[in-house]
Parts: structure tokens; C-alpha cells; sequence
């Protein structure tokens, strides 16, 4: 009896379920989410895949979870009701918020109303400085008042947020005992002990969002975990965070701001892990799905982390970097960008005769037009049919049949507007939808000072593989990899996480200024509280426990600060003086230049705990059992005006192998299909991955 | 050459897309709030004769501003550019909009042949001047305001003029953070100058600059079918600056806004002429701020570029508050634009009453506090805007509180900030209930912010407006509640403070700035009582303004309406 690992990812439409046996013999199942109760979906799709794998339950010996019902409750607005208590002068800093619109010039856009309306936002006598001093201690006589005033209301949780409380978290814990004590039955989340940053309005809003979501996610762990024990699964539930670690289910409850971004961490944390066991070297992660495309990057085996991530608010780059659409949540994120381009986007003219793709989706209802479910306006994906590139026939394994002649129609009345051909019109859709991605692919490296020609393109969402190739031969990459289950590759990904827990620590001071000791005292109890947490796990010994340190630095005046490793821990002398040498060279790496007659400083210190497993979470490879194969045959495929319309071999992965294949291709699988252009090549890996490469002669 | 609408999508993305990742850039590397955090500053990618052909997500009031500030370089360089310079320029008598608006533009050869410009505007902290932070509403003439760059090169063939950047090293109170973002600046540049190289590469030079060309012409004629689009017709509007910045009577500003087929004139004719001090504006920052409100009408999504305002004409007489002639100082100028923007919104909501709420909230409240702290005298220089306090009512619900201005949209900056780089506490910053404009649709409330010197002194310069002339209601409408501005309020030096003023403060010391509330729309009397109701339950509005305002009766203890009597007090005041 061999052991099996599960994932389990839910999106806003689709449940994916991916079973790995020890062997890396893999089942999957893709099926449609139940929104109302998420974990009806899960154990109907789990206990189904079980019966076709013939596994029981007690095989079961790891599983883990990606999620976005946190993020779903706060569109839905299905949280908690929260009062929030705040320094005597800052009662409205909530609902203040910054000020800043991500759309110009539309005197439509309306920030989302806060969390906590503002009668149940309350103020209490309190206040410390900005260098830590008390200079009023925090009133019990006002937080009495507030505390009947919450009584009367139907409050089920409570936020506390004060000015500075990230440099001297005092008056808070004062006021979180005291709520203790009265209010036992009420979950109190303040702002210190969560991730205490810089930012009144910004640390306000990731505590106002933790109470929001607290007993949302309690509820949905209790449930999902019933459920899966009546499957007789009683592996510990990990859910995935955003930093690309997974935590126990019943931590994550209490701080569900950890996974806000849960599902797709999953998948960029997959591609990481595949990538280092691999060596594949530098990786652009692109995810493309049916409204979104997402792409991060994997440098010397890292992924490169945000310090924050903004929820509730829709995709679109110009978010990226003018906040406000959202709720901003103060958390170490993978660092992805996102842009509203899917196969669903719709093209679209204008009144000067130009032609839009996106940033309007026909998303999943009613879908494109060729779907046939009602949609009218084509979209990326019927391009994309009339292309060639899907099967006309079969989708998502002959589940879905395509009508072809409806999309046609569509797009050729766009031609004639636009006085092109038919073709050549959903070439030209293929194509801008691609630019809309790049502006995601470029968001994540050439604004960091890397270029993308340095890195292979990892494919996967079910429209990855489609577009990967042209995008590739845009950013001169030379490589693209397309892992087995690619479409469901975030439910695969999140098997190969470890746990990890995170501790950040305010440390807003001047390096020249700083002995280690200081640093050393400031993360001393953190260090402490993640081993003795990583013990408590099972990762009892040295060896099975990693724990490093990080000192988040910039120049004196800048917003964004560098991340950086310390070798080890303590601190000492000498790597305070190697910090700032490589402050330097990362700035110079990243931005172009380095500027050493400046002052350096410490923005915070975050302290990581990972519990290392005794043997690779990735297995050796990974084949998906019982692979329908696709008929092998040849389909007419359009690779635009420099190669035309080719006759193109239709292949299932299976009929791949380690000798390379040349293009043109077209990759037919259950959940995804991937195109191979004229001038590159297609092989299998030792690990089932198809590797498509540029083929030497076709450099230019 | 034929154009190719697809290959014209994919041109106007990547440029777009290269002026983004110099703003990202500048975001991450930036030095001083107010470029970091406040993001005020602009990019954009002109051709090679000046044309704006794309520009990134940008500040509104920087809209346009590039071209007149890139002919002044041009102009003045004539044939002697070269590849590796970059040029650079603050000064409004050369086209740019105010000193502490540095503009660089770097060129871009392709073949030995210019083919484009990259530009990028930044909102630098002090260039020196009488009053830090440059942004003193009472000087009198452009030379007590600072340094001022005539068109330079602050590179020339690649290598760094080092004579110019000492100067400006040695004429700001802030040398280390200013020359941060100088270099932050050429920076983003380059990468820029190597992004669009790419895109030379890949398309071909001559095809590029046909697109470019293109890019402008298709701008011009998407503006032109969406002008058209919307009904002909003539709006006015005047609205008013509280004094000139010295001390004078209100300035007027007046607008005539004409819609005639598929274009717009407007023409401020009738606006008060130019003041002693320095809140009015240039031509070419006028016609920013006016061309930002348009937008808001036209279509949000079109492309920014020189195509764009082909369609419109400005008229703005020379002399006059918003043309103003050299040598007048224009520091603060930033304050009048913001009347311009609202000057214009109220005349095209005469045009269009369904698309415009009342006036937006705010006193233009900026804010610097600056001198030497403890024995070491470390220089400190906080500079803050916040211009706006929320939305106007309408045209069909109520400003938002604490609701972005899409045509101003610079952020607030974060107190915890102020305080951890500042000798300074702030002590309240919260909205002011009953100060929203009452109407149908009720205005975004006012704002307070009040800070506290802990430094032994601290000199404080004061740019704000609104304490006379209170942002105005639309369609029976009330304007919101007036700025006020006090010193020490509360203790036995309490004070009133004008909207304007340059003084030292010393350790203790409290000032409270409150900002004008946005104005409202529709009759007061007309709202629903449910909607007072939950104003009065936020605490947003209260009993007493419930009732003199909307003629709403809360019966407090019961937490409710009471109809009959709010009928009663309604139909009182709405009989003949």
C-alpha cells in the first residue's frame, strides 16, 4: 500500500484535485466550485478521485490546500462584523485610506467602502512616538466605555490598531488583555502581533482585514476538515500562504491575512520547487486562465517576495503600482503580477478604428462565444480556435465541443470593420492579447533591472501552453517548459511546500547606528518562538528545522527596501558591514546604480522558520495515470504573416519523447494545449515536462 | 505606408509600457515623500520633433506639460544634440510649470538619427529659495523662489555634468535626498533609452517613427469622434481663489466653455488678471489642469498623447491669473490649478448635468515644516500636500468620504512617516461631521489634520485655500463647510490663522488645519430620510444639522425617523 499526497485548489469557478502517489503516479480532476459551501465541491471531487484511484483514506498521508475563500469573502462581503478601537485622534484613518485613484480621470471610481463602518470604529487615550516612548498610557476607563458599547452590538470580532504600536506594541497589549478578560468570546486581532510595520493606515487595514476573515476561515477549516475525516482522511490539513509556505489549518484561522493569495502562491512555489530540483535555472512563471494572466519570476532558485498585497480589488497593472482599488494587507507576498488578459478577454473596435483586447472579459459566464453558452462579443479564445490552436472538437477532454462557425462569424465581422482578413484579425487578437501580458512579464522583471532573455518561460493555467510560444519569441527567451497537469499545476505546486512560519519585527533605524547586539535582541524571542513552533510540529531536531533571518534595507528616504539574507544567527560585526556592501550591489543589480555616500537603514527584520522534510517533497517524476490519448493526427494552424497557414501534427505528451521534435506542434491534452511554432522544438525531461526550445539555426 | 491597426495596438502598448517601468523605477528609488509616496511626477516618450506620442500613468496636472517644457530644450539646442545627453530644465519661462518640477529629457538616436525623446518630470523637495519646499504662496518675483535651470545638459555624450549637479547640490536645504532622486531620475532614463532601443530593433526605425506619427493621428481622431458624440452646447462657470497669495480681494476665475461639433474652446476670458504673489499659473499649467478635466468628459481611456489636444483650444488672456508674465513667481501655482480644474468641471457641468458631481472637497492644503534640530542642527524639511478632503455630491449619489480625485490623485502621506522622519506629532486626522455640503446627494465631509512642533522651532509655510469662498453645491446643492486654520486651538494663545503664511513655531506649539468639505447636490430637502438617518448613525452628521440642513426629525433615543414631523418641517420650508 503506497502513500499518497493531496492538493487541492479552488478557484473562483473550478475545484482542482490532484492525488500523487509516492511513485509520481498522478490522478486529477477538475471540477465545478461550490461557492456557497466550498467543501462541498472538495469532498465530492476527492472522494471520487479516491474510488478511481482505488485509495483509501488512511493512504492519505499529506495534504494541502489552496484557497481563495478569503479573498471571496471580502468581494462577497461575507465576513465578520469587526469593531476596531484606534488611537484618540484616528478613528477615520480606516476609511481615509490614501487618497489615490488607480482609474484617472473617471470621476465614476469609488474606493471600497471600509470594513468597519464607522460607529463601530472607537477611540481610546493612548499614545507612544515615533520613538517608542509611552507618552500616555493607554485609558481602561475609555476602553470600559467601548468595551459595553461593543457589547451592544452584534460584534464578532475586534481589531486594535495604534499609532506607532509597531515600534512599541505596550498600550496594545494592554488593550488586548483587558478585551481578553472582558470580551472572552471575541477574537481580538491587534496590529503588533501580526506583522508590525510602518503605515498607520496600512497595518489598520491588514488587522481590519485579519478580524474580517477570522471567522470565516475558523468556520470553513472546521467544515472542510469534518468533511475530509469523513472520507477517512485524517492527514493534517496545511493551507497554502501567500509566501509560498504552508501552515497548519488551525493556525491559518486565526490568521487568515496568511493566505490571502494562497492559490496562486501554489503555483509559483511549484514551479521554484520543480525548478531548483530540476535546475532549470531562471524561470518566468506565466499563469494564464480564463480572465487573468499571472507571471512571477524564480532568480537563483528564489521568488522574489512583495512586502504587501492588496485584496478586493480587480487585476489590472495600473493597481500594481497606484494602490487604492483593493484593501492593503501588509504581508510578505510572492511578488505577482497580474493583468485582467484571459482567454476571455473581448476584442473590441473603437471609434477610430482601433482595436482593443480587454481589459472586459466574458470570464467564465457566458465564456467566449465559440463555448456557445451565450456569449456574443469574441473573445481571445475564439481567435485562438479559428487559429488553429484548439481542437474545434474537443476541449477539457471532449467535455466541451466548440462551435466553430459562431466564433468565425464573430471575428470576421471585426475584419471587416477593421478592413483585414478573418485570419489575420485573430492573429492580431493572439497577439495584443500577448502585449497585455508582457506588460505583466516586463512588471516583474525588466522593472527590476533583469532581463527576460536571461530566463526560461514555465507555462501553465489552461491557456499557458497556447501562449507561451509567441510570447517566448517577444522576449527573446529561448526555453519554455510546460510541466504534466498544467492546468491544474497550482493543486500539483502546493505538494511540494514546506511548512514555514514568519515573525517581522519593526526595525526602523540607521545601519551606522545599529551593533548587532541590537539586532540580535530585537528577533532573539522571534527565533525562539519559530523553533519552539517547528518543535511542536515534529521537526524536533537541528537538521530538520531551517531558520534564517532577513533584514529588510534601504537608503534613508526610500520607499522600497531590498531584502537580504544574514548568513546566520547571531549577528555579528562583520556581516553588518557585509550587509551593506551587498545592499549595495543588489541596488545596483536592480535599479542601475548604487549611491554609497548614503545612510543606509533597516526598515524590518522578519525571521523564517522552515520545517525541512527527510526527503524530497518533489518526486522523480510525475505521469498522469490512465492518460486518454489524444488521436495523433494533423489539423491547418496559423503562425502568422512570416510563416502562414501549416499543416500541423496534432501529438498527445505520451508520443513525445526525449528526442526532439520539430515544429510546427500542437500538444492536445485533458486540461491544457500547448503550441510549438515552426522554428522551435518539442521533448519530453527525464521529469515529464515538454522542453520547447529554439532550434540554433532560427536565432536570430 | 499602410498602417497595420494591429501593429498600431502593439506600438502604443510597448511604448506605454516602457513609460510605465520608468515610473515603477522612480517609485521604488525615490528618495523624498513626496515623490515616493505622494507619486508627483510624470513620463512620457515624445517623438523626435517634441511630439507626445505616449505617456504612463502620470500625475493629471503634469498632463501635456511635457511638450512646451521639451520645446524650450529643443528650441535652445537647436542641431547640438547628441547621443548620451540629457537635457534638463525647471524653469516656466522656458516652457516647465514651476522650480521644483525638474525636466529630463534624454534622446534616443537610432543610425545616427534622432527618433525619439524619453522624458520624465519629478516634483523635487527644496531647490532652495527664501521658504523651504519652494511652495510659499507670497513671493513676489521668480527669484526669491530658488534655483532656477534655464535648458542644460546635465549629461553631455554619456558623461555627467558635474558642474551642474554641484550646483543644485549646493542650492537645496536637502542635498543628500535631493541628489537621491536626481539620480533617480537619469536612471530611469537610460533604462528607458535601452527599452525603446529594443523596440527600434524589433521594428525598424523608419516604421517606428511612422507609428509614432500614426499613434497621434489615430489620438486626434478618436477625440474628435468622441467630442462629437456629446451634445453642443455653451457652459460658464466662475469660481474663486480666496486672495493672490500677498493679500488681496478674491481672484476671479472664469470660464466659457464652448462644444461645437468635435472640438472644445475654453476660454478663460474674464479670469482676474496675475497676482503680486505665487499662486497663479502659467499658460502651459493652465492648460494641464484643464485638459485633465476634459478628459474626465471625453473618455478616460484614450490614448495621452499630442493628438489629444488638437481638439481643443485654450484661450487664456496673457497677464491674466492664469497666463501669467515673466518674472512672476509661480511656487505655489499648484493651488490655482486646482481652481482651474474646478472652474472648468463647473462649467461642463452647466454642459452636462449628468455627468458632473459639485465641487470636489479640499482646501489645497499643503504644508511644510522645516529648520535645524537638536545640538547636531540636522537640517529637517517634511513637505506635504493634501489638496483634496473628498468627493462633490451627484450626479447620482453622494461624494465619497475620503474619496480619491481622479484629476489630482496624489496620495496622503502616512503620519507614522511624518513622525519617524520628522520633529513633529500629529495629533488628529479625521473627517469633520456636518461639514459635508447638504444636498439630495450630500458632498464628502472636510478633513482635519493637526500637528505639534517638537523641534525647538520649526519654520511653517502654509499654502491653503477655501477659508472665503467654500466649494460650491450644483442644482439647489449647499457648498461645504469653509477651511479653517488655527494655531494652538484650545489654550490661552489660541489663534486664527490665514489660509496663506510663512512663520516659526515653536516647541509646543499646535497647528490644526481643517479642509474644506466637498459641495452637494440637489435639494437638501429632497434627500431620503433613510440616507440622513445613516449619516446621523455613522455619526457623520448630526441631530441638530439633520434637521437644519435636510428638515429631518431623528428621534435619537429610538434610533430613527420621524416622518410625520420630518413632512411637517419639509413642507413648511418647500410652501409657496
Amino acid at each position: 500500500m503506497s502513500n499518497f499526497s493531496l492538493g487541492i485548489d479552488i478557484g473562483g469557478t473550478f475545484t482542482d484535485i490532484v492525488l500523487l502517489g509516492g511513485d509520481g503516479e498522478l490522478y486529477s480532476k477538475k471540477l465545478l466550485s461550490t461557492p456557497a459551501d466550498y467543501s462541498v465541491a472538495i469532498e465530492e471531487g476527492v472522494a471520487d478521485l479516491m474510488r478511481t484511484a482505488g485509495v483509501s483514506g488512511s493512504q492519505i498521508v499529506e495534504l494541502a490546500h489552496g484557497t481563495t475563500i478569503a479573498t471571496n469573502a471580502i468581494i462577497e462581503r461575507r465576513g465578520a462584523a469587526v469593531a476596531l478601537i484606534t488611537t484618540r485622534g484616528f478613528r477615520d484613518v480606516l476609511e481615509l485610506g490614501r487618497f489615490r485613484s488607480p482609474r484617472l480621470y473617471d470621476l465614476k471610481f469609488r474606493k471600497p467602502e471600509p470594513l468597519v463602518e464607522r460607529r463601530l470604529r472607537f477611540e481610546v487615550t493612548e499614545r507612544c512616538d515615533a520613538k517608542g516612548n509611552i507618552l500616555q498610557p493607554m485609558s481602561e476607563t475609555e476602553l470600559e466605555a467601548i468595551t459595553v458599547a461593543i457589547e451592544h452590538e452584534k460584534v464578532e470580532a475586534i481589531a486594535v490598531c495604534f499609532i506607532n504600536a509597531h515600534i512599541n506594541p505596550a498600550n496594545e497589549e494592554a488593550a488586548v488583555r483587558y478585551l481578553a478578560a472582558r470580551l472572552p468570546r471575541v477574537a481580538v486581532s491587534a496590529s503588533s502581533q501580526l506583522v508590525p510595520q510602518i503605515g498607520e493606515y496600512e497595518r489598520t487595514s491588514t488587522t481590519v482585514v485579519n478580524a474580517y476573515l477570522r471567522p470565516v476561515v475558523e468556520h470553513y477549516v472546521t467544515s472542510l476538515t469534518r468533511r475530509l475525516a469523513r472520507l477517512k482522511i485524517d492527514a493534517p490539513l496545511m493551507i497554502m500562504q501567500s509566501n509560498g509556505g504552508v501552515l497548519p489549518g488551525p493556525l491559518v484561522a486565526t490568521m487568515p491575512i496568511f493566505i490571502i493569495e494562497s492559490g496562486p502562491a501554489a503555483g509559483a512555489l511549484g514551479a521554484q520547487r520543480l525548478g531548483s530540483h530540476l535546475g532549470l535555472g531562471d524561470l518566468i512563471v506565466f499563469d494564464m486562465g480564463g480572465t487573468t494572466a499571472k507571471a512571477c519570476i524564480v532568480q537563483a532558485n528564489e521568488l522574489i517576495l512583495a512586502p504587501d498585497t492588496e485584496v478586493g480589488g480587480s487585476a489590472s497593472l495600473g493597481a500594481r503600482m497606484i494602490k487604492g482599488a483593493g484593501f492593503i494587507v501588509q504581508v510578505p507576498t510572492i511578488d505577482i503580477a497580474e493583468v485582467g488578459a484571459g482567454g476571455g478577454s473581448i476584442a473590441a473596435i473603437d471609434a477610430a478604428g482601433g482595436i482593443l483586447v480587454g481589459p472586459r472579459s466574458a470570464g467564465a459566464e457566458p465564456g467566449p462565444i465559440c463555448y456557445d453558452r451565450g456569449g456574443e462579443q469574441a473573445t481571445v479564445t475564439d481567435a485562438n480556435l479559428l487559429l488553429g490552436y484548439l481542437n474545434p472538437d474537443a476541449l477539457v477532454g471532449g467535455d466541451l465541443k466548440l462551435n466553430y462557425a459562431k466564433a468565425e462569424a464573430a471575428v470576421a465581422a471585426l475584419a471587416d470593420r477593421l478592413q483585414l482578413s478573418t485570419i489575420d484579425t485573430a492573429y492580431g487578437i493572439h497577439l495584443i492579447a500577448n502585449a497585455n501580458m508582457m506588460r505583466a512579464l516586463q512588471a516583474v522583471t525588466s522593472e527590476r533591472g533583469r532581463d527576460p532573455a536571461h530566463f526560461s518561460l514555465l507555462a501553465i493555467g489552461g491557456n499557458g501552453g497556447v501562449h507561451a510560444a509567441n510570447l517566448a519569441e517577444s522576449l527573446h527567451v529561448e526555453r519554455i517548459i510546460v510541466p504534466p497537469v498544467a492546468g491544474l499545476f497550482s493543486a500539483l505546486g502546493m505538494l511540494f511546500a514546506d511548512v514555514e512560519h514568519q515573525f517581522i519585527t519593526s526595525f526602523f533605524r540607521r545601519l551606522d547606528a545599529t551593533s548587532p547586539a541590537d539586532v540580535n535582541g530585537a528577533v532573539d524571542g522571534l527565533v525562539r518562538q519559530a523553533v519552539e513552533l517547528l518543535v511542536s510540529e515534529g521537526y524536533k531536531t537541528d537538521e530538520a528545522r531551517e531558520v534564517s533571518l532577513f533584514a529588510d534595507v534601504k537608503y534613508v528616504g526610500q520607499t522600497s527596501p531590498l531584502s537580504i539574507r544574514f548568513p546566520q544567527f547571531p549577528v555579528t560585526d562583520a556581516m553588518i558591514s557585509d550587509l551593506l556592501e551587498r545592499y549595495g550591489e543588489l541596488h545596483q543589480q536592480t535599479y542601475g546604480y548604487r549611491s554609497d555616500r548614503e545612510p543606509v537603514q533597516f526598515v524590518s527584520l522578519k525571521v523564517v522558520g522552515r520545517g525541512i522534510p527527510s526527503s524530497s517533497r518533489v518526486p522523480r517524476r510525475v505521469s498522469r495515470a490512465h492518460e486518454s490519448s489524444v488521436k495523433a493526427g494533423i489539423r491547418r494552424a496559423y503562425f502568422g504573416p512570416e510563416h502562414g497557414w501549416l499543416e500541423t501534427r496534432l501529438l498527445a505528451r505520451t508520443a513525445l519523447s526525449v528526442v526532439p521534435v520539430l515544429g510546427p506542434l500542437i500538444i492536445e491534452e485533458y486540461d491544457t494545449t500547448t503550441v510549438v511554432r515552426p522554428g522551435w522544438s518539442a521533448r519530453l525531461d527525464a521529469w515529464n515536462n515538454v522542453v520547447i526550445e529554439i532550434i540554433e539555426e532560427s536565432r536570430s | 505606408m499602410k498602417i497595420d491597426p494591429i501593429k498600431r495596438e502593439l506600438i502604443k502598448n510597448a511604448l506605454v509600457t516602457i513609460c510605465d517601468s520608468m515610473l515603477v523605477m522612480i517609485v521604488r528609488t525615490a528618495r523624498s515623500t513626496n515623490i515616493k509616496n505622494t507619486m508627483d511626477f510624470s513620463a512620457t516618450i515624445c517623438d523626435a520633433e517634441g511630439q507626445l506620442v505616449a505617456q504612463g500613468l502620470a500625475v493629471p496636472g503634469h498632463l501635456g506639460a511635457m511638450m512646451p517644457a521639451l520645446k524650450g530644450c529643443l528650441d535652445y539646442f537647436g542641431d547640438d544634440i547628441s547621443d548620451g545627453d540629457i537635457m534638463t530644465s525647471n524653469d516656466p519661462y522656458a516652457g516647465c510649470s514651476h522650480l521644483n518640477d525638474i525636466f529630463m529629457f534624454k534622446p534616443v538616436f537610432a543610425d545616427g538619427r534622432r527618433i525619439a525623446v524619453v522624458c520624465l518630470i519629478l516634483h523635487h523637495t527644496d531647490l532652495g529659495g527664501r521658504v523651504p519646499g519652494g511652495n510659499a504662496a507670497d513671493s513676489s518675483e521668480i527669484f526669491q523662489e530658488g534655483l532656477r535651470i534655464p535648458p542644460s545638459k546635465i549629461y553631455e555624450a554619456g558623461k555627467p555634468n558635474t558642474s551642474l549637479l554641484r550646483i543644485i547640490e549646493h542650492n537645496t536645504r536637502m542635498p543628500a535626498r535631493m541628489m537621491g532622486d536626481v539620480y533617480a531620475q537619469m536612471a530611469a532614463l537610460n533604462t528607458a533609452e535601452k527599452e525603446l532601443l529594443k523596440l527600434v530593433a524589433s521594428a525598424g526605425a523608419p516604421v517606428l517613427k511612422a507609428y509614432m506619427t500614426e499613434l497621434i493621428d489615430y489620438t486626434e481622431r478618436l477625440t474628435r469622434a468622441k467630442i462629437a458624440a456629446l451634445p453642443d452646447g455653451v457652459g460658464e462657470f466662475t469660481d474663486w481663489n480666496d486672495d493672490d497669495g500677498v493679500g488681496s480681494d478674491p481672484v476671479k476665475f472664469h470660464v466659457k466653455i464652448t462644444k461645437k461639433g468635435e472640438e472644445f474652446i475654453v476660454d478663460f476670458t474674464g479670469t482676474s488678471p496675475q497676482g503680486r504673489g505665487a499662486l497663479h499659473t502659467n499658460l502651459a499649467f493652465a492648460a494641464s489642469c484643464a485638459c485633465a478635466s476634459l478628459r474626465c468628459v471625453i473618455d478616460p481611456d484614450i490614448p495621452n498623447n499630442a493628438g489629444f489636444y488638437k481638439a481643443i483650444t485654450i484661450i487664456a488672456p496673457p497677464g491674466s491669473f492664469v497666463n501669467v508674465q515673466y518674472p512672476a513667481a509661480l511656487g505655489a501655482r499648484g493651488q490655482g490649478g486646482y481652481r482651474v480644474r474646478s472652474v472648468v468641471l463647473g462649467a461642463l457641468a452647466q454642459l452636462y448635468p449628468d455627468l458632473i458631481p459639485a465641487c470636489a472637497g479640499g482646501s489645497e492644503f499643503a504644508i511644510v515644516f522645516a529648520g535645524y534640530e537638536g545640538k547636531a542642527r540636522k537640517a529637517f524639511l517634511h513637505l506635504e500636500f493634501h489638496n483634496v478632503s473628498g468627493q462633490g455630491g451627484g450626479p447620482d449619489r453622494d461624494g465619497q468620504d475620503g474619496g480619491p480625485y481622479c484629476i489630482g490623485n496624489l496620495a496622503n502621506v502616512p503620519i507614522e512617516l511624518i513622525e519617524a522622519e520628522n520633529p513633529v506629532l500629529v495629533e488628529q486626522y479625521a473627517f469633520i461631521p456636518d461639514s459635508g455640503g447638504a444636498g439630495r446627494y450630500r458632498g464628502a465631509l472636510g478633513i482635519v489634520r493637526q500637528y505639534r512642533v517638537l523641534a525647538e522651532e520649526s519654520t511653517v509655510n502654509l499654502r491653503s485655500d477655501r477659508h472665503l469662498n467654500p466649494c460650491w453645491g450644483l442644482f439647489g446643492g449647499k457648498p461645504g463647510a469653509l477651511s479653517r486654520s488655527t494655531i494652538n486651538p484650545g489654550t490661552a494663545k489660541e489663534e486664527n490663522a490665514p489660509s496663506k503664511f510663512v512663520r516659526t513655531l515653536r516647541r509646543g506649539d499646535v497647528f490644526r488645519g481643517e479642509m474644506a468639505a466637498s459641495g452637494g447636490f440637489g435639494d437638501p430637502y429632497c434627500r431620503e430620510p433613510a440616507a440622513v438617518l445613516e449619516d446621523v448613525r455613522q455619526q457623520k452628521v448630526t441631530v441638530g444639522h439633520a434637521l437644519s440642513a435636510y428638515g429631518v426629525v431623528i428621534d435619537a433615543s429610538a434610533g430613527n425617523v420621524d416622518l410625520a414631523a420630518t413632512a411637517a418641517c419639509r413642507a413648511k420650508r418647500l410652501a409657496p
